[in-house]
Formats: structure tokens, sequence, C-alpha cells
């Protein structure tokens, strides 16, 4: 035997209890009292009837113990390629050994200071360069200078 | 003298009026199927349509029965839009047994003489405590699409 729900309480029916009733279109309800079929005849809705289940249930109430799976927003990391790299090239950095980045690192100071080197030597280069030109002119001008006034202008 | 409230009461009594203007009891309907009942033709049998388009619903001439009182199986006479036909009770308004539904409408479907049925299908749900009953009546169950 089957062990129905009443159609208004929500509670089950065993075998034995309770009464059933088809309403002229073809609906079927099982009661489990005549206190079910009364309200059900009254038309109340068993959602407004405080001891139904159907009441429980969209109160929620005694629903404590039931874990409700909270939904929780979680961003997306997303890998995105920018007008600078491609994302290969974005990955290949950022997957870099810690030793082959010290690598790149030292390669790079080297160079700068290779740089810096360079420029310290060429500036030395020329800057005594321009000095010693500007002296030489300088005193050979000064004698020639006095020279072609003697006979000048006056 | 000193009034108590329940002297009061006693003295000024209230008289209170439920129930029917008249002054004898009346038992409940018993919706039993006899002479003249309305009945409401649940197969598809051409008669039986004509007859709800109307408005005019079958009613009950004769009871096979000893008592003259029409149960679920019980076989009937009906005048349907002029004719005469026999049909079956199919299902009741009147409170049933233990385990036998009640419907909300007086359920009958339409039989021939030779006791085969007019319609090809019947829709409504049939209570299952009619299947023990045998006879016509297996070849009614068989053009039922719903049981209860």
């Amino acid at each position: 035997m089957r062990i129905e729900l009443c159609s208004y309480s929500g509670y089950k029916i065993y075998p034995g209890h309770g009464r059933r009733l088809v309403k002229a279109d073809g609906r079927t309800f099982n009661f489990l009292s005549h206190k079910c079929e009364r309200s059900h005849m009254m038309k109340r809705n068993p959602r407004n009837i405080n001891w139904t289940v159907l009441y429980r249930r969209k109160h929620k109430k005694g629903q404590t113990e039931e874990v409700t799976k909270k939904k929780t927003r979680r961003t997306q990391k997303f890998q995105r390629a920018i007008t600078g790299a491609t994302l290969n090239d974005i990955l290949a950095k950022r997957n870099q050994k810690p030793e082959v980045r010290k690598a790149q690192r030292e390669q790079a100071i080297r160079a700068y200071k290779e740089k810096v080197k360079v420029k310290e030597a060429q500036k030395k280069a020329t800057k005594p360069a321009p000095v010693k030109q500007a002296k030489q002119p300088k005193t050979a001008k000064q004698p020639m200078a006095k020279a072609p006034r003697v006979g000048g202008k006056r | 003298m000193a009034l108590t409230i329940k002297s009061v009461n006693m003295m000024m009594p209230v008289v209170q009026r439920f129930g029917p203007a008249c002054c004898f009891s009346t038992s409940q309907t018993l919706q039993e199927i006899r002479l003249l009942a309305r009945m409401r033709i649940v197969d598809n049998s051409a008669i039986g349509k004509a007859a709800a388009e109307i408005g005019k619903p079958p009613r009950v001439i004769h009871v096979y029965n000893d008592k003259r009182v029409g149960f679920l199986g019980d076989k009937v006479l009906v005048t349907v839009k002029g004719e005469m036909k026999r049909a079956y009770i199919v299902g009741l308004r009147q409170k049933q047994k233990p385990n036998v539904p009640r419907m909300d409408t007086n359920n009958i479907v339409l039989v021939d003489d030779n006791g085969n049925p007019l319609g090809n299908r019947i829709t409504v749900p049939i209570p299952s405590a009619l299947r023990r009953k045998g006879g016509d009546i297996t070849k009614i169950l068989s053009l039922a699409t719903k049981f209860v």
C-alpha cells in the first residue's frame, strides 16, 4: 500500500486513514482528516494556515539544520595581452626562473656600467682636447695681434 | 441587594439564535441516486455530448436494484434527449465506504441493450473499486484512462 500525502496539510496518510475526493475536472485530492477537507472546501489557502507543511515551507520554519548553499561571487583572474606585449611574452616573463632573472639583471648592470665607462672615457677624451685647443690659439694670437699694429691705422 | 455578576447574568439572559429560522432540524442531504436524479455522462458518446451542450442532464428513471437506490457499479435506466438508455454508475457524490473516492458529480457511462458502451473513451477518473464488480463493468473499465 502506498503512503499518500495530504493535498492540504502535507502530512502522510497511512492506509485506512483519510478520504479521497475527485473534482469535476478530474483533479484528485487526498485529505488526511475532516479538518483538512473542510479547510479545502472553505477555500482556505494552506499557505496561510500555520500548521500545514506548505506554510512552514513558505515561511522557512524549522530549517536551520539544513545548510543553505551560499553563492559567493568570485572575480575570475583572466590573462590578457596588452598592446606592448603579447600573452606569450607575458607568460614567458612570468615563468622565468630566478637564476635566469638574476643573470639578466647582472647583464643589464654590466652593460650599464660599460656604457657609463664609455661615456666617461669619451668625456675625458673630449674635455682636455677642447681645453688645449683653446689655449693654443690664444697664445698664438697675441703676438700676432701686436705685430700688425705698428704700421697700422692711426 | 448586592448584585453579583452571576446573578446579573441570570436576571438578563441573552438570547442567541443560530441555525435555520425554522424550528425543526434537518438532516444532511444524502445525495442518493433515486428516481429523477440528474447525472453526468462521462464517456465521449454523441448523445452525451449533445445533452451536455443543451444543458439538459440525463435523469434516472429506474434503478436495477432491490432498494431502487443506486450505488457504485449499479445499472440504471436514464432518459437522455428524449431517449431511454441504460447506463452504469461510475462515480457518486455520496460519502462512500473507506478507500472508495468520492466525486463532485454523479457520473454515468451509457451502455446499449447488449451491454456494450456507446462511447470510446472515459477521461474522468474511475474508482478502482469497480474492478471487482465484473460483468459489463469490465467493458467500461477497458475504456477508462485514469483510475483513482
